[in-house]
């Protein structure tokens, strides 16, 4: 009996993820892009010969050529081999972000959507307080209270993301406690933290993940602009913003700004993209 | 004016009297919580040459030597009554910093969303009209494209572009009518995106409805259709989300101002980031958070009025109008 039952289940199972696997093109290349960035991220190494930190001095400031697909900047450096190794700080810092944002602000929602009462209406007001406070302002104080560093601009991205998250994590607490499988569940003699856990929390997080997702790409740009303000890390860090920053004194030869502000743009595009299809596939 | 409205109103006025005081409360957790303490990191930062007399002064003037509850409580009660404290640096009253400085932000903001509300009809109306072989796909994909570019960037290649190459400003002059443009349309693009993106959605539901079918069935063009039935319904909407757009207005002229090199909030916050002036940025921040609850009591506050299909119910909630409760974009949830 249960035999049976499991069989079908993990057929059920396989054709949904053949299903979901099928994808338009576009998402194909954005999944491609997403994986090209985190390689980059993981093991920069494989990808450039040049060295990210010393530069040749005679070679400052030369245009994109095969030799140097992004150019040099004003020190002799490879472009490309900066904004490479730039990755991993600006991608791990922008997910260090996000799973502030997913788990603050999603025990906030689960907490308020599932307990309803007094502390759903204090929660309510912790993150209307949130909401209220300008996101990057936000951020950007958080930022100057715990000190100018990538790792502290990621964090004061994720506190200024919980908000989102919260709201999002109890609509979706509230919609699945009224469905009738958590009241069956209920009426078998659940506990509520069984419930909780068993239940309502895969439900929710269902339609938290395009919601990580797109977040990933904001806090990227959000990171980068607090690295451009020169809230990050100082040079010779290679996060994106801050090459841009550095570029923006030399727009002369305005492949220093082009190619790493490409090099987001295409990366949010991709992430946005990924999100969109989760969401429609969901 | 029933009476269920006015209970509303009274209700949400009183929530946004709430918020906004936490909101100060908050910031000032956040802002007193700088490492190490303004007395030595500022005061007695040999940089900026306080004689010991000076410092005695101002610390007895900012009530530094208090506690913290005292500190807050002191602070908030000249918020109340519109005291915004004095500048550590400059020993000025911040009001009159902030007073300085507004004027030339706000013409920024409003520019800004004056661009963003523009290209964004521009583009959601235009995905009525151009075809679809005729690129109005394209023209759908724009407002994700327009929410991937940092703002700093659309304002570095309008410089690199219209300020270098043709010359049609000049950096050093950023209060120019030309710089002024190019900054509010650096600032406008990003948020032009998630109006448009509002404002397709809505079109596209209210061309679904039957109302539309029938006016169709009746012969009635594309454009008559549009003008006279789908324009309306689906830009009211727009309210509401233009009052969310607020913050992003000013978070993004932050970025803007020091891109285009403007003096403004922005520069003002930079500043004071950068010498840990306190008073100055506990205002500015929650002076934001005002602006923010403001603006959106008054559309929570209009809305109803301007849609009368929208019902509150009972007093307390209002439909989401912009779209189902789950979804992602710019959603009013209202937390009960």
């Amino acid at each position: 009996m249960t035999f049976v039952a499991n069989s079908t289940l993990s057929r059920g199972s396989r054709s949904g993820w053949a299903e979901a696997l099928r994808m338009p093109p576009i998402v194909a290349l954005s999944f491609l892009i997403t994986a090209t960035i985190i390689a980059w991220s993981i093991a920069p190494q494989l990808f450039t010969t040049y060295s990210p930190v010393v530069g040749v001095p005679a070679d400052k400031l030369l245009g994109p050529s095969a030799a140097h697909w992004f150019g040099t900047d004003h020190l002799g450096r490879d472009l490309y081999a900066r904004v490479v190794y730039g990755t991993a700080s600006s991608v791990s810092s922008a997910l260090v972000a996000v799973v502030i944002g997913v788990l603050a602000g999603g025990l906030i929602g689960l907490l308020a959507g599932f307990l309803g009462g007094w502390v759903d209406v204090v929660l309510a007001r912790l993150v209307d307080v949130l909401l209220s406070i300008p996101k990057f302002l936000l951020a950007v104080i958080v930022v100057t209270a715990i000190g100018f560093e990538t790792i502290n601009a990621a964090i004061a991205t994720g506190v200024s993301a919980v908000a989102i998250f919260a709201r999002v994590t109890r609509a979706e607490v509230i919609k699945t406690r009224q469905a009738t499988f958590v009241e069956a569940a209920f009426l078998s003699g659940g506990s509520r933290w069984y419930i909780l856990w068993r239940h309502i929390l895969p439900n929710a997080s269902r339609s938290v993940l395009p919601l990580a997702v797109l977040q990933f790409g904001e806090s990227i740009l959000v990171i980068a602009s607090l690295a451009f303000l020169g809230y990050g890390d100082p040079p010779p860090a290679s996060d994106w913003g801050l090459l841009i920053s550095i570029g923006k004194d030399y727009l002369k030869w305005p492949w220093l700004v082009y190619a790493p502000a490409f090099i987001t743009i295409v990366t949010v595009l991709s992430v946005n993209r990924i999100s969109r299809w989760l969401r429609k596939t969901d | 004016m029933s009476n269920a409205y006015l209970t509303y109103a009274a209700k949400r006025l009183g929530q946004a009297v709430v918020v906004i005081l936490l909101a100060y409360v908050f910031t000032f957790v956040v802002v007193s919580i700088l490492p190490g303490d303004p007395i030595t990191s500022v005061l007695r930062n040999p940089q900026n040459g306080f004689r010991e007399e000076e410092i005695a002064e101002i610390i007895a003037a900012q009530g530094l030597d208090k506690p913290i509850i005292v500190q807050l409580w002191h602070s908030l009660s000249g918020f109340l009554t519109g005291d915004l404290g004095i500048s550590m640096r400059s020993n000025r009253p911040v009001s009159t910093l902030i007073a300085e400085v507004l004027p030339s932000t706000l013409i920024l903001a409003s520019a800004g969303l004056a661009v963003a509300l523009v290209l964004a009809m521009l583009v959601a109306y235009g995905t009525r009209f151009v075809p679809k072989r005729y690129g109005q796909g394209l023209l759908r994909g724009f407002p994700s494209l327009f929410l991937s570019v940092p703002n700093f960037v659309i304002g570095l290649v309008l410089i690199h572009l219209f300020g270098f190459q043709l010359g049609l400003f000049r950096v050093i002059n950023p209060d120019s009518f030309w710089a002024t443009l190019f900054a509010a349309i650096a600032l406008g693009i990003p948020i032009s995106a998630q109006i448009a993106e509002v404002l397709i959605a809505n079109l596209d539901k209210e061309a679904e409805q039957e109302y539309a079918t029938v006016a169709r069935s009746r012969g009635l063009g594309q454009a008559r259709l549009f003008v006279s039935h789908l324009l309306k319904p689906a830009s009211l909407p727009v309210v509401t989300v233009i009052a969310l757009m607020i913050g992003e207005l000013l978070g993004g002229s932050l970025i803007t101002e020091t891109v285009f090199g403007r003096t403004g909030i922005g520069s003002l916050v930079q500043r004071s980031v950068s010498t840990q002036d306190l008073p100055v940025l506990q205002a500015i921040v929650s002076l934001g958070a005002v602006i923010f609850v403001l603006v959106n009591l008054v559309a929570d506050l209009l809305y109803p009025l301007l849609d009368p299909r929208v019902k509150i119910l009972g007093g307390r909630k209002r439909q989401p109008t912009t779209a189902d409760e789950t979804s992602i974009g710019p959603t009013r949830v209202v937390m009960p």
